[in-house]
C-alpha cells in the first residue's frame, strides 16, 4: 500500500495538479495548458496520429496474428516458424526501433527495405545505360523524362549528328570505341551517337579523336506526325542507319528508356510515411505476441469440434470462420485490448525510428508529453496537462477489461 | 443412403500400422458394428471414411464413388463424436442447422428439417439453448440430431454412449436402434463394448491391431468364433480357454489339461484339423457350465473344481474356480443353490459347446458346436 500511495497515487495527484500551473510552476493558469493541448498543431498531429494507432495497430497485429498462427498450426516446423516471429519480443523497443531506422534508410545502398524495392523495380523497369547524359549542343531539344530529339528534321540522305555530354567515363560501355561519322546514302537516314566530350576541350557538335561511339542506345524514327516508323541500335562505333526510306522529312530521337534514373528509394522517414513506416516496425515487434497467444488459444479448441465441422460438409474457410474465430473470441479480446492499451502509451519505437526532423509529423500523445516535459521546452505544465488527457483516453478501456477479468473469474 | 465398401484399406502412422488391408463391405441400410480393444484401429476405420485421415494404401467407397480423395465436406456422411462435439457457441437450433447452412440449404427447409429432427428425438424444448445448459443424456441427443437432420448417405458413431451413465446407455443404445431402422440409414458404429455390439449391430466386425478378425451376425460370433481373440472378446463373462495336449487311445480320444480330462466322442478328434504337433486350446464358456449331478449321461464332461470367489448377481453368481492348476470362470443358475467359497464342486459340460482351437495359430481347430 506504501509503494502503490509512494509511486503510483502521490505521483498521479501532483501531475494533476501540476498541470494547472504554468511553466515555472509558480502561475496558477486555470485550463490554459488543456486550451494549448486542444488548439496547436503539433498536439493536434498527436492526437490525429493516435488516433490512427489506435484504428489501426491492435486489428492490425491481432488479425496477423490470427492468420499465422492458423496457417502455422499444421506446418512441419511450425515452432521453428513461431519462435522466429516470436524474436522481436526478445529485444527492447527502442533496438528495435533503431534496426528500423536502419532499414528504412532512404538511400538503397543503406536501407534493407529501398534495397529490395530497387532490385524489384530495377529488374521489371530496368534504369536507362545513360542515366547523367545531357546533349552537347541545342541540335538536340527534350528532357531525360522525354527524351532527345533532334531540332532540325532529317531527310533520307543526310546524316543525323547525336552528341551527348554529360556522361560518367564509367557508364561508357567498354566495347565503345572512337566515334566515326558515316557515309551518308541515298535512300537512308544515317548517323552516329557519341561522347561529344574531349579532355581538355574539342569542340561541341563535332566528331572528333578521343570521342567515344555510344553502343547499344535505342535510336527511334519518326515521321512527321510523330509516329514512330523504326528503331534500330546503335554500333560500337556510335553509327547507326536506318535503310530503304521513303522521301521526306524524318526527327531522329534517342528514347527516354535510355536516360532512366536507377529507383532512388522511397522516403520512408520523411514526413508523409513516417507513421505507416513506425507502424509496420512496431507491428513486427508484437506480431509475434499475438501469434503465440494466438496459438495457445488455437491449441485448446478440441479437435473434434473441427472434424465435426469438416463432416458436417463445411469447407476450411467455413470452419475457419464459423467455428474457429469465435472459439477464438475470448483470445482474440485479450490480444486486441491489450495492444490498444500498448498503443495508447506507444512512444520509445517512434523517438527511436523517426528522425528529429520527422518528430513532430510522427508525433503521439505520449511522446508529445515527453517532448513538452524534456524535449528542452521543459514545460512540466503543459506535459502534466497531455499526460491527464491520455490517463483519461486509457481510463476506458482499462474499465472494460478489469469488467471482462471480473466476469470472467 | 448407400453402401459402404473398405477394398483392402491400408492406415500408416510413419512408423505404426493402425489399420492394415481391411476389406469390409457393408450394404445400404445394414448397422455394422466395428467392435475391438483400444488401440485395434477401429476408430481410424471410422476416420477414414469420414475423411478425415487419409487413406494410405487401398481403396474406399461410398455407394459407387471412390472417395478416398474427396474432402469430408463432400462425403455425405454424419459423424457422431464420443466428446458429442457440439458448438458450444451456438444454440441447439444452430448446431442442428449448422451442416444444412453449410450447404445452402434454403431458410425455410432448414427451419421445417430441424424442427422435425427435434421432434424425432424429443427435444423440441431445448432447441434454444446452449450446448452448456444441456445434461449429457440431452448433449448426446443434440449430436444425434446433427447427424440425422442432414439425411446423410451413413451415419458414422464413434463410441457415442461411453460418455453416459449405465441406465441412460441401454435406454439410448435402444433409442438409437429404434432411429436407424426408422431412417434406415447406412450406419457404422465403433464401440470397445462387446455388449454394445452385440445387442446393436446386424453385424460386427472385430478388429485387432488393425487386422480385421472375423464379420458376422452377432449369434455366429458367439457361437462360431474363427479364432481365441474373437471366442474372448464376445461374451461376457469371457470363455475360459484351456491349453490341452490331444490323445488317442484305442479309438478312445482325450483331451488333457493341468486340472481336468475331457473324454470326446469317437472319431471327434479326427475332423480336427491341426498339424497335430502344437497341441490345441480348448474353450467354454462360463454360462454353458452346470452344477454336476448324480444323473449326467454321456455327451457331458465333468470337471472337479474348487470355489475360489464367488460374485452374486441376483438370478446367477459368478463363480471363480480352479480345476488343479487351471483357473476357471462358470455363470451358473442360483436355482441350485448358492455355492460356497472353498468347497468342492464338480462342473458338467456339454460336449457340444466345446470350442477346439490350433494353439500355435489360434484358430478355430474345429466348432464342436452345431
Amino acid at each position: 500500500m506504501i509503494s502503490v500511495g509512494i509511486w503510483i497515487v502521490y505521483p498521479a495527484i501532483r501531475t494533476f495538479a501540476r498541470s494547472f500551473f504554468d511553466r515555472s510552476g509558480t502561475d496558477f493558469v486555470w485550463f490554459d495548458n488543456y486550451r494549448t493541448v486542444f488548439t496547436s498543431s503539433t498536439l493536434l498531429t498527436a492526437i490525429k496520429n493516435n488516433a490512427i494507432w489506435v484504428g489501426v495497430v491492435p486489428a492490425l497485429v491481432t488479425s496477423i496474428g490470427l492468420v499465422l498462427a492458423v496457417l502455422t498450426e499444421r506446418v512441419r516446423f511450425a515452432v521453428a516458424f513461431r519462435i522466429a516471429i516470436f524474436m522481436p519480443m526478445a529485444i527492447s523497443l527502442f533496438a528495435a526501433g533503431v534496426i528500423w531506422r536502419i532499414e528504412y534508410d532512404q538511400a538503397p545502398e543503406r536501407g534493407a527495405i529501398n534495397a529490395v524495392i530497387a532490385g524489384v523495380h530495377d529488374a521489371i523497369v530496368p534504369p536507362g545505360a545513360l542515366p547523367s547524359a545531357l546533349p552537347s549542343t541545342t541540335a538536340l531539344a527534350g528532357s531525360p523524362r522525354q527524351g532527345f530529339v533532334l531540332r532540325t528534321p532529317t531527310e533520307p540522305g543526310e546524316l543525323a549528328l547525336l552528341g551527348l555530354t554529360g556522361i560518367l567515363p564509367q557508364d561508357v560501355a567498354r566495347s565503345a570505341k572512337q566515334a566515326t561519322l558515316p557515309q551518308p546514302q541515298p535512300g537512308a537516314i544515317a548517323g552516329v551517337a557519341w561522347r561529344d566530350f574531349r579532355p581538355g576541350g574539342g569542340t561541341s557538335g563535332v566528331v572528333e579523336r578521343e570521342e567515344l561511339g555510344l553502343p547499344g542506345l535505342t535510336v527511334e524514327l519518326r515521321d512527321r506526325a510523330g509516329r514512330k516508323v523504326g528503331t534500330t541500335s546503335t554500333g560500337a562505333n556510335g553509327t547507326f542507319r536506318f535503310p530503304k526510306l521513303e522521301s521526306g522529312e524524318y526527327e531522329v530521337a534517342i528514347g527516354a528508356a535510355s536516360f532512366r534514373q536507377p529507383f532512388g528509394g522511397l522516403s520512408w522517414l520523411g514526413p508523409k510515411l513516417i507513421t505507416p513506416a513506425v507502424i509496420a516496425a512496431y507491428t513486427w515487434i508484437w506480431a509475434g505476441f499475438a501469434l503465440v497467444i494466438i496459438a495457445a488459444g488455437l491449441a485448446a479448441i478440441p479437435r473434434d469440434l473441427l472434424d465435426a465441422a469438416r463432416t458436417d460438409g463445411a469447407t476450411e474457410w467455413q470452419v475457419f470462420r464459423r467455428i474457429t474465430v469465435p472459439l477464438l473470441a475470448p483470445v482474440l479480446t485479450v490480444v486486441f485490448v491489450t495492444m490498444l492499451i500498448n498503443v495508447l502509451k506507444v512512444f520509445d519505437i517512434i523517438l527511436a525510428v523517426a528522425p528529429d526532423s520527422v518528430q513532430a509529423d510522427a508525433n503521439v500523445i505520449a511522446l508529445a508529453m515527453w517532448r513538452a516535459s524534456f524535449g528542452g521546452v521543459n514545460d512540466f505544465g503543459l506535459g502534466s496537462a497531455i499526460a491527464v488527457v491520455l490517463f483519461l483516453m486509457v481510463v476506458p478501456i482499462l474499465a472494460l477489461n478489469v469488467r471482462r477479468f471480473r466476469r470472467e473469474l | 443412403m448407400a453402401s459402404v465398401t473398405y477394398d483392402d484399406v491400408t492406415k500408416e502412422f510413419d512408423e505404426t500400422v493402425a489399420v492394415d488391408g481391411l476389406d469390409l463391405e457393408i450394404a445400404d441400410g445394414e448397422f455394422l458394428v466395428l467392435v475391438g480393444p483400444s488401440g485395434c484401429g477401429k476408430s481410424t476405420a471410422l476416420r477414414m471414411l469420414a475423411g478425415l485421415e487419409d487413406v494410405s494404401r487401398g481403396q474406399l467407397l461410398i455407394g459407387d464413388r471412390p472417395v478416398n480423395h474427396v474432402p469430408p465436406a463432400e462425403r455425405d456422411v454424419a459423424m457422431v463424436f464420443q466428446s458429442y462435439a457440439l458448438y458450444p457457441h451456438m444454440t441447439v437450433y444452430d448446431n442442428l442447422a449448422f451442416g444444412l447452412r453449410n450447404k445452402k440449404v434454403p431458410k425455410g427447409e432448414i427451419d421445417q428439417r430441424v424442427r422435425n429432427a427435434a421432434q424425432i428425438l424429443d427435444m423440441e424444448s431445448l432447441i434454444k439453448r446452449k450446448p452448456k445448459q444441456l445434461s449429457g443424456g440431452q448433449r448426446q441427443r443434440v449430436a444425434l440430431g446433427r447427424a440425422i437432420v442432414r439425411e446423410p448417405a451413413a451415419f458414422l458413431m464413434d463410441e457415442p454412449l461411453s460418455n453416459l451413465d449405465a441406465a441412460l446407455r441401454v435406454q439410448t443404445r435402444a433409442e438409437i436402434l429404434k432411429l436407424q431402422q426408422r431412417l434406415g440409414t447406412t450406419t457404422i458404429y465403433v464401440t470397445h463394448d462387446q455388449i454394445e455390439a452385440m445387442t446393436m449391430g446386424d453385424r460386427i466386425a472385430v478388429l485387432r491391431g488393425g487386422v480385421l478378425q472375423q464379420v458376422g451376425k452377432p449369434e455366429e460370433l458367439y457361437t462360431r468364433p474363427r479364432n481365441v481373440f474373437v471366442a474372448r472378446f464376445i461374451g461376457s463373462p469371457a470363455m475360459n480357454v484351456v491349453e490341452v495336449e490331444s490323445t488317442s487311445d484305442n479309438g478312445r480320444d482325450m483331451l488333457t489339461s493341468k486340472g481336468f480330462e475331457i473324454d470326446l466322442p469317437e472319431g471327434m478328434l479326427a475332423k480336427v484339423s491341426t498339424d497335430g504337433a502344437d497341441g490345441l486350446t480348448v474353450g467354454f464358456r462360463p454360462e454353458h457350465l452346470e452344477l454336476s449331478g448324480a444323473d449326467d449321461g454321456s455327451g457331458r464332461a465333468r470337471i472337479p473344481a474348487v470355489v475360489d470367489v464367488v460374485e452374486y448377481l441376483g438370478d446367477e453368481q459368478l463363480v471363480h474356480l480352479h480345476a488343479g492348476e487351471v483357473p476357471l470362470m462358470a455363470k451358473l443358475s442360483v436355482d441350485a443353490g448358492r455355492v460356497e467359497i472353498g468347497k468342492h464342486v464338480t462342473l458338467a459340460l456339454p460336449l457340444g459347446k466345446l470350442h477346439l482351437f490350433d494353439r500355435k495359430t489360434e484358430l478355430s481347430a474345429t466348432s464342436a458346436g452345431p
